[in-house]
């Protein structure tokens, strides 16, 4: 078995070779392999994430799920084809306290090299067109919405979260936001870094002394959002967190009545 | 025991020299180190009120600094450059002596210049570093083991992760170039020693000061800040964040010289005939990291000195309110930050590249695609430094670009998987130690590169950023990737640096705890990440409860291979069967030589006419 290239006689042309070498038999088993393990990668990118992820709250945490989920997939096939290799190779493993016999000899093949450099730069222009694509859609959206968005101002200090509503003259310890109505978050800290995280909504951003920093999104999902901070920020990092709600348009108005707020 | 050991030198010697060299060693540099300390301590009290928190900074700061300085003053470091001062310099005998002949095992514990010597004590440190930080990240696990444990309260928690960082970062850092960068890579090229050997001993004298003053920091109310010490909350922290500051600025003067000192080596003294293109592929790998490192680490240090301003005499680098940045301090952090992942990363990789043909009786696959894979990270891992920094906010509109360059390294990284899979495709892989870590590596370094990718990308980020998620990635390439190396590295060079076989059959158990418990650790990492763990946290909620627990379970296997690894290395150092010269066949020169090695390696200087990468059947 481990001789089976030896009797494949290279004939000129590439194509030639090519098909030539999808005859020998370990080429054809690690295909085999490659394609099995893509498979189970492409299975824990389309179940694993989906699963994993809470639940999906805006369209920005669609965005950052999809790129998960979909880099896995494209990622399976490269995955599929370094484990295949290294497992295949494993069938004619060797023990003992005296080195095996020679392998084959062969120190660089062009073609291959250069094959790989360009499908991995395939992959690494279509993960960058994809993430900057996406990236474009997040920030047209918050330019269209900038007009129409809430404002919510987050002031971070340790270690809680307060959230004003400059428009509607609230102040909560608690974010609530109404369905299907765009959001801007105006984030700074009064003292060290902290970042901003709802966690169904999908977007972060950290919290700076005296420096404002601005998340956009669209809550479209009704239900209750975790509130996290993501930057170590000293003794009870671990504790500042909150929770918010999104609600109907109607609801979020009487809650903001009763805070004493005025709805616009 | 030196006092036996010197009495034998004087024995074997008709001219004992009586030079103050002789009397020193690491027991003189910890007393006047000390001594430095205490006075600089009674001193800065006497100076200043202690009331004020900066003023605290400022006299433990100096107080650490001192010690330092005492400590190599104690050993000896400085007599060399003061007889330079003065016109003069050691005598042949003081040379000699300092080359560490015929002393033993005290050699060991004195300002040695022999290669071997630095290179076996920068093992024996990076192992209890790695001993340390591992107990740390155990005391992590557990925890977390359940949610609301309270085992630790938040304050020795956060303590816990910052010098569990810290002292894994700078472990990884020295793990391959240290140990084998300094006993190997020379014999390798096939030099008789350094070509700066008083700067090597330096290069870990220096980093030796530096691992009390880390230490200290328990002592000091720790580190709060997690690794990457964020300013503001670094200025703020208490006194052992100064414990801190001097490692790392410590750490940073160590790994200059290092890196000098073996960058010089590789370019000036290689042996005859070794073209740069018959350089054993580890060698390439050292010096490409130790060079990194020369660019990178001052820009660690500046963002340390300015924090050490802040605190000590209330300069404003990174406070707001004055016009300062803790974007500054994040901006000079990971300019060294991400170059520093690959300084880790490619000795790791190096090693398991220069192992491959071994074992897989093969040629390394397209050496020219190894460098160039090199290379290409080295280039772009100075331009991307800003994906720690996508939701700072400091620019969003540079997000893009960054993203670009980021994703873009997975090009080069992608050459170094051809270079492997291309070594071991249709070879009879030996399945020893060594080996396994290659199939180790490939299994760890694709998982940790894809979800790079992941991190990468922008709107994955927003998600990801900050959680647990972030934490596996780094694991996988660090732990994974670059300390399975380090670990594959010891055991092929085990015999040449030892003498002796390391133990195998502990060795196979010790690597499958700590391979399988490592992904049971990571990827339960993974899941609680997905579901929205923030990372470095004391206490987390009940929805994350099982996937903590799968790690924390990971987590024990793999304390417990590193303890039965432990076991390993100390009972094959002691009794372990006797090595061969070459037991495993391999065609570098460091094999060439029979152990114990000549005080300077070679007796005759080889000649190298190709390189050491002739396996296969139609080559001899
Ligand atoms: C294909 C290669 C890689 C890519 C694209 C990549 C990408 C990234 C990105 C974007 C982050 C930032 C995540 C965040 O904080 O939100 C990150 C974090 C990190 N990566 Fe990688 N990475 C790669 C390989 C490596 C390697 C090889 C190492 C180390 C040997 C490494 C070590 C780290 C570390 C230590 C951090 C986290 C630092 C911290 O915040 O404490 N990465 N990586
Ligand atoms: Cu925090
Ligand atoms: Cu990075």
């Amino acid at each position: 078995m481990s001789d089976q290239h030896e009797v494949v006689d290279l004939p000129p042309t590439p194509g030639e070779r090519l098909r030539n070498a999808m005859k020998a038999r370990d080429v054809r088993i690690t295909m085999i392999f490659g394609v099995v393990i893509t498979a189970f990668f492409v299975f824990i990118g389309l179940w694993f994430y989906p699963k994993f992820m809470p639940e999906i709250m805006s369209e920005s945490m669609k965005r950052g799920k999809d790129v998960i989920v979909y880099f896995t997939v494209i990622s399976a096939p490269i995955a599929g084809l370094v484990i295949a290799i290294a497992l295949y190779t494993l069938f004619d493993r060797h023990h003992g306290d005296t080195p095996p016999e020679e392998a084959a000899s062969f120190r660089t093949h062009t073609p291959i090299v250069f094959v790989w450099t360009l499908v991995s730069a395939i992959f690494c222009i279509v993960a960058i067109v994809w993430g900057l694509t996406e990236m474009n859609v997040n920030s047209e959206d918050a330019t269209a919405n900038a007009k129409t968005a809430l404002v919510v101002e987050v002031t971070g200090s340790q270690w809680v979260w307060t959230f004003n509503y400059p428009e509607l003259g609230v102040q909560s310890e608690q974010l609530n936001l109404p369905v299907d109505r765009p959001v801007e978050f105006r984030v700074h800290s009064v003292d060290v870094n902290h970042s901003f995280w709802p966690v169904q909504l999908g977007v972060k951003v950290d919290a700076n002394d005296r420096v404002t920093t601005l998340a956009h999104t669209t809550p479209n999902v009704l239900g209750t959002i975790d509130i996290k901070c993501a930057e170590l920020c000293g003794l009870y990092h671990a504790y500042m967190e909150t929770q918010g709600k999104v609600m109907k348009e109607a609801d979020f108005n009487s809650w903001v009545t009763a805070q004493g707020g005025h709805v616009a | 025991m030196t006092t036996l050991d010197h009495a034998k030198v004087s024995e074997s010697r008709p001219n004992p020299p009586k030079s103050l060299i002789t009397k020193l060693n690491m027991g003189t540099g910890m007393i006047v180190g000390i001594v430095f300390a205490e006075v600089m301590y009674f001193w800065g009290k006497s100076m200043w009120d202690r009331q004020e928190a900066v003023m605290e900074n400022r006299i433990l700061t100096l107080s650490m600094f001192a010690w330092c300085i005492g400590f190599l003053i104690g050993i000896g470091a400085f007599i060399g450059p003061f007889r330079w001062l003065i016109g003069k310099d050691l005598t042949d005998e003081e040379q000699l002596f300092l080359a560490g002949k015929g002393q033993g095992v005290s050699r060991y514990f004195r300002y040695c210049t022999d290669h071997k010597v630095v290179g076996i004590q920068y093992l024996v440190g990076v192992m209890v570093m790695l001993g340390a930080g591992g107990t740390m990240a155990m005391m992590i696990r557990t925890n977390l083991i359940t949610p609301g444990s309270k085992w630790v309260n938040a304050e020795i928690y956060n303590s816990l992760v910052g010098l569990h960082g810290i002292t894994m970062i700078v472990a990884l850092i020295i793990v391959s170039t240290g140990p084998f960068g300094n006993f190997i890579l020379p014999i390798m090229i096939g030099a008789r020693d350094m070509a700066f050997p008083r700067l090597n001993a330096l290069s870990w004298w220096l980093l030796f000061t530096a691992i009390p003053v880390l230490c200290s920091a328990w002592f000091f109310g720790g580190i709060p800040t997690g690794w990457t010490a964020y300013a503001p909350l670094s200025v703020q922290a208490g006194g052992g964040m100064n414990a801190f500051i001097v490692t790392i600025i410590i750490f940073a003067i160590s790994s200059a010289i290092a890196g000098a000192n073996i960058t010089t080596t590789v370019v000036t003294m290689r042996a005859k005939g070794m073209k740069w293109n018959r350089v054993p592929i580890f060698v390439i790998g050292a010096t490409i990291s130790v060079a990194m490192a020369i660019p990178a680490f001052p820009s660690f240090m500046a963002s340390q000195m300015m924090a050490a301003f802040d605190r000590t005499i209330g300069t404003h680098f990174y406070d707001a309110e004055f016009g300062g940045s803790g974007w500054l301090y994040a901006h000079l952090f990971w300019i060294m930050g991400h170059p520093e992942v690959y300084v880790i990363l490619i000795p790791g990789v190096a090693i398991l590249m220069e192992i491959a043909p071994v074992f897989a009786r093969s040629p390394l696959f397209s050496y020219t695609t190894a460098v160039v894979g090199l290379a290409g990270i080295v280039g772009l891992s100075f331009l991307v430094w800003a994906h720690h920094m996508y939701i700072s906010g400091w620019l969003p509109s540079l997000n893009g670009p960054f993203m670009v360059t980021t994703e873009m390294i997975s090009i080069p990284t992608g050459l170094l998987f051809l270079v492997l899979l291309g070594t071991i495709w249709r070879g009879r892989p030996w399945m020893k130690l060594p080996m396994l870590g290659v199939y180790a590596l490939l299994w760890n370094f694709l998982i940790g590169g894809i979800t790079g990718i992941y991190l990468s990308d922008v709107p994955a980020d927003d998600y990801l950023h900050g959680s647990m998620f972030v934490t596996a990635h780094f694991h996988y390439t660090l732990m994974g990737a670059a300390l399975t190396g380090a670990i594959a590295g010891l055991a092929y060079w085990f015999p040449k640096m030892t003498g002796r076989m390391l133990d195998e059959r502990s060795g196979y158990i010790s690597f499958w705890l700590v391979q399988i418990g490592f992904q049971v650790l990571f990827l339960g990492m993974f899941a609680a990440g997905s579901q929205g763990q923030p990372r470095r946290v004391a206490d987390y909620e009940q929805a994350f409860a099982t996937s903590d627990l799968i790690s924390t379970i990971g987590a024990y296997l793999v304390g417990i291979g590193m303890i039965v690894l432990l076991y390993s290395v100390v009972h094959s150092w002691r009794k372990g069967k006797i090595a061969p010269m070459n037991p495993w066949g391999a065609k570098t020169l460091e094999w060439t030589v029979p152990y114990p090695i000549y005080l300077e390696n070679f007796h005759e200087a080889p000649v190298v006419t190709s390189d050491p990468y002739g396996y296969g059947r139609s080559e001899k």
